[in-house]
């Protein structure tokens, strides 16, 4: 019983950052139709700018998000203005192939300036624990879930009751008319981008403590990312928060229930097996 | 308030419209007629900002705006109820009026121009927070029109606002629209419905293979043998 709400509670805690990493890569495939294949990797370059922080500042990666988060966003409109913009509307084959190549790039880039050894970025909180009853939870975990879940609200209310969230909406229900209503399409693209990765070098400060980083572990975030919306329905809000938990039990589940290869085989299973029932995910019409 | 002079637009510069002229006076309500693919459309995304011109100009309010953004169209007062009507079908009624209204101009004056709008549609004022998809046809073009009018429209371009609707619902936004002309507002009405639209215009352009085969009053156009045959294409 014990390991049962171990479990739990540890999917929990990490689904809700997967959910949160998911929804920037929704986001952005509900205005601009891209699927970022170098979303992993943007994660990662968050997480290397902290290391580097922390190298030369003995930065916490708690601040140096106060860094990071405001030249990741840069990053991601710069690189959407440059190279992503010109090929939308093209072939969407050609802007998987352009975020694939620049997700080679990133691992590549990081691994010429940081090498290839496994590193960690040590924070106030890593070793901390929080003991309920049997429970054992880590607080970088804890903060982790807390942080998520109040980004995610906000990103909620902020599409529900801000006109600049509700020109996202509109730019992705059609993109069309919301130019017709004087919205520009193209500047609205650009900084759901931008908002998107700018949430990843959050993402990436969330889930560095006590986790070693290596340059190429951008894909396995990647994937699992794309589960998770895929699982939430592509730009489902809730569907997306709902697809990281579940993704993030099954991989909790899969590690403590399960020995080696299986146990990680495991949220590929889940995802399978929901996907055969709900081809459209977990879809929930009315959070739109 | 309008003037287009010698435009030619198209898409991917190919033209579909050539050597267009036309006028259209503050205050006035005229009628772009012509069959499918005459380039009406083509023409209104044109003053729209949508689809850029390969020459020509267009003047709105004695500037040339021809090289300006749609934003900047809007901003300005040109404004579009698209043809399919296109509201946000999963957002409020409420949420698609304050995206009408979302341009840097009228911004400041939603709340007032909100009330207005209530005021023409009571229907809409009484299910603000339906989604906008679950309306029918004939709400859903009331609500295509109201969130032009949040936009401070100058000038309002409707593009087939009778397509799709029952008699009744046609006579009801034709009586809006009637309305709205008789409140002052200039109004650009892009119909393939010849005879109600020649009821309602003062006057009228007939658009062939993206040239203007006629043009006069709703009279004149109404005897020129040249608009049947541009809608027969013959």
């Amino acid at each position: 019983m014990t390991e049962l709400y171990q479990a739990l509670a540890q999917g929990l805690l990490i689904g809700a950052t997967y959910g949160l990493l998911a929804l920037g890569m929704g986001l952005v495939y509900g205005v601009s139709g891209v699927v970022n294949f170098s979303h992993g990797d943007f994660i990662s370059l968050g997480m290397f700018m902290c290391l580097a922080l922390y190298s030369a500042f003995a930065m916490d990666p708690y601040v140096s998000i106060i860094i990071t988060v405001p030249l990741m966003t840069a990053i991601g409109a710069l690189v959407y203005i440059f190279l992503i913009r010109p090929m939308v509307g093209h072939q969407f084959l050609m802007v998987v192939q352009l975020t694939l190549g620049l997700s080679l790039v990133l691992q590549n880039g990081i691994l010429m300036v940081f090498g290839g050894e496994p590193a960690r970025t040590p924070s106030f909180v890593e070793s901390k624990l929080i003991i309920l009853g049997d429970v054992v939870l880590r607080v970088p975990h804890i903060v982790a879930f807390v942080v998520s879940f109040a980004l995610a609200i906000g990103l909620y209310i902020m599409l529900r009751s801000t006109d600049f969230g509700r020109s996202i909406r509109a730019v992705h229900q059609n993109a069309h008319a919301a130019a017709l209503m004087g919205i520009n399409v193209g500047r609205v693209q650009v900084l759901t981008f931008a908002l998107g990765i700018g949430i990843l070098a959050l993402a990436a400060a969330l889930l560095l403590p006590g986790t070693p980083i290596q340059p190429t572990q951008g894909l396995r975030y990647t994937v699992i990312t794309l589960l998770v919306v895929v699982l939430g329905g592509m730009t489902n809000f809730v569907g997306i928060m709902l697809g990281g938990l579940i993704i993030g039990i099954a991989e909790a589940f899969g590690t403590i229930y399960l020995d080696g290869p299986i146990g990680l085989l495991l949220p590929y299973i889940i995802f399978v097996a929901i996907m055969l029932f709900l081809p459209k995910g977990l879809t929930w019409s009315s959070a739109r | 308030m309008l003037e287009i002079d010698n435009l030619v637009a198209g898409y991917g510069g190919v033209p579909v419209l050539r050597d267009i002229n036309a006028k259209i006076a503050a205050g006035e309500i005229v009628g772009l007629l012509g069959a499918n693919n005459a380039g009406k459309t083509t023409l209104i995304n044109s003053l729209s900002g949508m689809v850029k011109p390969i020459s020509g100009r267009i003047l709105f309010l004695g500037e040339d705006i021809s090289k300006l953004t749609p934003q900047a169209r809007v901003e300005l007062g040109i404004v579009q109820v698209p043809e399919g009507r296109l509201v946000f079908p999963e957002m409020s009624i409420r949420e698609n009026l304050l995206l009408g209204g979302i341009n840097a101009h009228a911004r400041k004056h939603r709340p007032q121009q909100m009330e207005k709008v209530i005021g023409l549609f009571p229907r809409l004022g009484e299910r603000l927070t339906q989604s906008a998809g679950s309306l029918s046809g004939g709400e859903q073009q009331m609500l295509a029109i109201g969130r032009g009018l949040m936009a401070e429209a100058k000038l309002l371009m409707l593009d087939e606002p009778s397509l799709g609707l029952s008699p009744l619902f046609v006579q009801y936004i034709f009586e809006i629209i009637d309305k709205l002309h008789a409140d002052g507002l200039t109004i650009l009405l892009v119909e393939q419905n010849l005879n109600l639209t020649l009821r309602h215009a003062e006057r009228c352009y007939v658009l062939e293979r993206g040239q203007v085969a006629v043009e006069g009053d709703a009279e004149t156009v109404k005897n020129d043998p040249r608009t049947r045959s541009a809608y027969l294409g013959l």
